[in-house]
């Protein structure tokens, strides 16, 4: 008797163990929505006309709108470079990674993939990153730059979170498409004589 | 009657020797435990957060750790020239720990330097494998000594538990070894270590349900078969990696109730051993425990199966998601391969316990 109870007591246990984490909680926890993180930023230009051998100050906040994340990336490219030398140079940052310089001909992650597609940069740019990225959080990158041409110089500024599960994991979500297919914002200063 | 004194004399220097080299011992294994929480913890840290720097508090963590089971080795080794007639009894636990720390002791030097020039390391590297090798070895010195005192000495009942400090560090110095030849974190900018798929499937369906089965069937073994031990060593094992892999991790919150289920096969172990002893009990308990490796070693497992089922790229906050995703294949194709290597455990377990305690024991 004692055995059968025994016997009747660890099957039963068995069958719950194994109901609940092979058959049960798999379906419950893959029917959960999957959590999206939304970013955005916000750009202060010290100013828009300046005479050649002058600096302006890029400043860039970032913020996560969404849910959490993995990586929380803000990238500014620079399409009228070939290099960013001394023209661009980081003034503070508080992104939990130390921003990386990317040079033309670097193989980078494109079109929101993670991975999957890569594209060969055309142009200089620096991505700042964060990981992991809570609700809420903000982080700043400030920049000085001194173009050494006159003209028009262009910046293109995005910002893209990680897991990228819908077209709010970046930011812009509409505009002109960069050089890894994805789009940026875009904005100029006009360096006079 | 001075030839009587001082056989007295060397009698109680020797007594007190063992207790000193128990806590060289108790130390060594401590230090170990330090070391693989530090290291779950590290895989965690490099995984959610990319640190850039060798100076981290897992890292902090893991050579606390090692200057601890330092401090241990030496206390052991010390006491160990002043036993009289146990210095035989012992010496298998020395050698181990002495080997284990020269390794360890290798390693931080060794890490740093390979940081500096080769920037992170992945899981698999020269350093940190020194660093695994040492930490068994240590670890198998520290079970070996406390099991061996444990069994010759009297002790008082609460003491009897020091068994799971030296087994626990054994699992997971174990499970890290597995890790490493299986996880495939370990291609840098610089060297391309992961393991083969193949290899990573087989190491991992293989290496994870043995050791499972192989820890909780020894420490059932060295403790005299004693009720409840099963359910202490696993329901820690499973806190240690709850807090070191699931909780830092945000998006994983809401499966520690999944993971806590994972104890239920522990104690249907004790439950089962308690009242039945017989080798069919062993055999049933020893491929019970090995057919649940794929839900104890939730979540980073799931890296290794996913290279060869389904090939996804997972953030961190998807883990489960792919996880849970690949459970029934996972079953489907291990679950067989890991009761045969639960089983095998319980043979080997009872050899090895023999081998620890030095005599045999059944």
């Amino acid at each position: 008797m004692k055995k059968l109870l025994l016997v009747t007591l660890i099957g039963f246990s068995l069958t719950v163990y194994f109901g609940l984490t092979v058959f049960i909680l798999p379906e419950q926890y893959m029917s959960h929505e999957k959590l999206i993180s939304q970013p955005h930023f916000d750009v202060k230009i010290s100013d828009r006309d300046i005479s050649l051998g002058e600096s302006f100050r890029l400043d860039i906040v970032t913020e996560n709108k969404g849910e959490y994340g993995d990586i929380h990336i803000l990238s500014t490219a620079f399409p009228d470079l070939t290099e960013v030398g001394s023209v661009v140079n980081i003034a503070t940052y508080d992104f939990t990674q130390p921003p990386t310089n990317i040079v033309p001909g670097d193989e980078m992650i494109a079109k929101y993939s993670g991975g999957l597609e890569h594209m060969i940069a055309k142009y200089p740019s620096i991505e700042a990153m964060s990981r992991p990225i809570h609700p809420g959080s903000t982080y700043h990158l400030s920049q000085i730059i001194t173009p050494e041409r006159q003209g028009n110089f262009s910046i293109y500024v995005k910002s893209v979170n990680i897991p990228h599960t819908s077209d709010l994991s970046h930011h812009p979500q509409t505009g002109i498409l960069d050089h890894q297919e994805e789009y940026v914002q875009v904005y100029s200063v006009n360096v006079n004589p | 009657m001075v030839v009587l004194s001082s056989k007295i004399k060397n009698s109680f220097l020797s007594r007190q020797s063992e207790y000193i080299f128990l806590v060289g011992c108790i130390l060594v294994s401590f230090g170990i435990l330090l070391v693989t929480v530090g290291g779950s913890w590290d895989i965690t840290n490099h995984l959610l957060n990319k640190p850039d720097t060798f100076f981290s508090p897992p890292h902090a963590l893991m050579y606390l750790g090692v200057t601890i089971s330092l401090t241990g080795v030496i206390v052991s080794f010390l006491s160990w020239r002043l036993l009289q007639n146990l210095k035989n009894l012992y010496f298998l636990s020395l050698k181990n720990s002495l080997i284990g720390i020269a390794l360890l002791s290798g390693a931080g030097p060794f890490d740093y330097i390979w940081h500096s020039n080769f920037g992170l390391d992945g899981l698999l590297s020269p350093p940190h494998l020194t660093l695994i090798a040492g930490m068994f070895f240590c670890a198998i010195g520290g079970m070996i000594g406390i099991s061996r005192f444990l069994k010759i000495n009297p002790v008082k009942n609460h003491l009897r538990y020091l068994i799971i400090l030296a087994i626990m560090p054994v699992w997971l110095s174990g499970s890290g070894i597995i890790s490493s030849l299986s996880l495939p974190f370990s291609n840098t900018d610089y060297f391309e270590f992961n393991p083969d798929p193949t290899f990573a499937f087989i190491a991992a369906a293989l290496g994870f349900p043995f050791l499972i089965s192989m820890s909780s069937l020894l420490i059932f073994r060295l403790s005299d078969f004693r009720f409840g031990m099963v359910s202490v060593l696993g329901g820690l094992f499973l806190l240690i990696y709850s807090s070191t892999a699931i909780i830092p991790n945000f998006a994983l919150m809401d499966s520690i109730v999944f993971y806590s289920l994972n104890l239920i096969p522990f104690i249907i172990a004790d439950v089962i051993l308690f009242f039945n002893k017989t080798r069919k009990s062993l055999i049933f308990v020893g491929g019970l425990l090995g057919s649940v490796y794929y839900m104890v070693y939730y979540p980073y497992v799931m890296y290794t199966f996913n290279e060869i089922l389904l090939g996804k790229l997972v953030s961190p906050s998807l883990i489960y998601f792919v996880y849970f995703e690949m459970i029934d294949d996972v079953l489907m194709f291990t679950v067989i391969p890991a009761i045969i290597l639960g089983i095998l455990a319980v043979f080997v377990s009872e050899r090895a316990s023999k081998k620890i305690l030095g005599f045999n024991i059944s």
